[in-house]
């Protein structure tokens, strides 16, 4: 155990018996998490051997990685930002799913005066979660999992997805400095008409300041609807903070891939006491242009919009100026899971206005750990 | 007491999705899919149930391409055990139906 030490009611080191917050309520202790989630790994684990063994379609557990090198010039400086983000699958029976994702990223720099580039490798748990589809209407997932606000965080960030590769602006509006949360999530998708489907999460997190675990205590919740015929998806996020200043974060989100066209539009709107904006993005694919069709059908130009303003409450994660960005992108797909990316921004704030480059590569393997069954 | 009413809320809220759906499930008076993988030949027909193989694969192409491409590159096939824990990750993540999820496999172990 470790030894006393100073602290007043606001301690949230995990190991001091002091309440977090004054009213007497505590901060979780991280061992009682990780005893809650060994104890779901074991009862996952036992239920696999009830799980029925014949089906050749059988999940087998998978490992995969995006990763990526991605050199940002800003100011004319450049910078490496090397990047790996490994993700283990363990399906277990027919309806659980173990599933995790590390990354592993840094930003080596020239300090001035120096000709070599330094940098620290900085690590994070993104996810730990368990999941049980118990229905074909509700998956229960326990854990540490991405925060459901928006579309950004859980569904575009890994490097070798994203089209542009700097975060929008409003993204820590309530998915924090950590894009996670710990805790428990019901989520799931259905029709609720043969063209229309419907998706939920619904979660509750609990504070954990712990790096590279930490999440705040928080509850909240996204719905979206998307028509299949359309491609076109609308949606709201929601999320109450259950510390610090109590406060409510919302949001809206767009997508829409109209069908004829290999055109990809996306927009989020985010509002918090701390900070509210925008970003609207367009991908298009040259897949139609007739001439050198081997290369062009390879080429996707990006365009990208957005706008934060600052809000009441200070942030440590946000700007701290309202900021107008606008950025360029062309990116090379080798193949669906392989490309070389590029962009040009320009940022605009009462703290200067800045160019932005990048060029890089990104890259994501799936291997599977056992047997894969037949090609 | 704000964080109990928060709890039961998100329950009240699962559980209410949940009743709502299986409600329609009954009107619609069609086989669960997570059994029977049950495709709708003509969605506008009201999801018929349709044993015909070429159908589910016909129907397994069109949600693919109508859900796979919808974040990333859809990708190419990969072996059928990988392919049901990718389908298990993105039924998940991206809170694919069952339906789509079953049609979806079909079509891409093929
Ligand atoms: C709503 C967004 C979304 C949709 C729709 C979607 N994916 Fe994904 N997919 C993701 C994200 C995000 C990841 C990265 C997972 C991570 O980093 O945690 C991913 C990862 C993958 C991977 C890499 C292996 C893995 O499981 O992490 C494969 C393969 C894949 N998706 C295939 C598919 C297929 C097939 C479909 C159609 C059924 C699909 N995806 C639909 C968002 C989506």
């Amino acid at each position: 155990m470790a030894a006393p030490h100073d602290c007043s009611f606001g301690c949230t080191r995990y190991w001091c018996g002091k309440p977090a917050f004054p009213d007497g309520r505590r901060a979780l202790p991280l061992q009682r998490t990780i005893v809650a989630l060994i104890f779901l790994l074991t009862l996952a684990s036992s239920l696999r051997a009830q799980s029925e063994d014949t089906d050749v379609q059988r999940p087998v557990p998978i490992f995969s990685a995006g990763m990526g090198f991605i050199t940002p010039f800003q100011g004319g400086q450049p910078n490496l930002d090397p990047l790996i983000s490994p993700i283990f699958l363990i399906p277990i029976g027919d309806r659980w799913l173990i599933e995790s994702r590390d990354t592993f990223e840094s930003d080596f720099a020239t300090p001035p005066g120096s000709d070599t580039f330094h940098g620290v490798i900085q690590k994070e748990v993104d996810y730990l979660q368990v999941d049980y589809i118990a229905n074909p209407y509700v998956t229960v997932t326990v854990g540490r999992y991405l925060t459901p606000f928006g579309i950004f965080n859980e569904r575009l960030y890994p490097i070798w997805i994203r089209d542009l590769q700097s975060d929008p602006l409003i993204l820590p509006i309530a998915t924090g400095p950590s894009n996670a949360s710990t805790g428990a999530m019901f989520r799931g998708g259905f029709a609720i008409s043969p063209k229309v489907n419907l998706n939920y999460a619904a979660y509750y997190s609990t504070l954990i300041a712990v790096s590279p675990v930490d999440s705040d205590r928080s509850a909240g919740g996204r719905v979206g609807i998307f028509l299949p015929d359309q491609r076109l998806e609308v949606g709201g996020s929601f999320q109450h903070l259950l510390q610090d200043e109590r406060s409510n974060s919302f949001g809206f989100h767009f997508a829409w891939q109209p069908p004829p066209i290999p055109l990809d539009i996306r927009a989020e709107y985010a509002r918090s006491s701390r900070g509210s904006g925008y970003w609207i993005e367009s991908a298009y694919r040259l897949s139609q242009i007739a001439t050198a069709q081997d290369y062009l059908r390879n080429v996707q130009l990006v365009a990208r919009m957005q706008q934060f303003f600052v809000g009441a409450l200070p942030s440590e994660v946000l700007p701290t100026a309202n900021t107008q960005e606008f950025e360029f992108g062309l990116n090379y797909y080798f193949r669906d899971n392989l490309r070389a990316v590029s962009s040009y921004g320009r940022q605009f704030s009462s703290l200067g206005n800045v160019n932005v480059w990048t060029v890089g590569i990104t890259y994501r393997i799936v291997t599977p750990i056992g047997h894969a069954g037949a090609d | 007491m704000t964080k109990q009413f928060l709890v039961f809320s998100l329950l009240a809220m699962a559980i209410g999705a949940g009743l709502l759906a299986s409600a329609q499930d009954r009107q619609a008076a069609k086989p669960s899919a997570s059994t029977a993988a049950a495709p709708s030949a003509s969605p506008a027909a009201g999801r018929a149930t349709v044993h015909d193989d070429a159908a589910e694969r016909i129907e397994g192409e069109k949600r693919f391409k109508a859900n796979c491409g919808r974040c990333h590159m859809a990708p190419e096939k990969f072996p059928p055990r990988m392919m049901a824990t990718i389908l298990r990750h993105m039924r998940v993540r991206a809170t694919l139906t069952d339906e789509d999820t079953q049609l979806i496999l079909h079509y891409m172990t093929q």
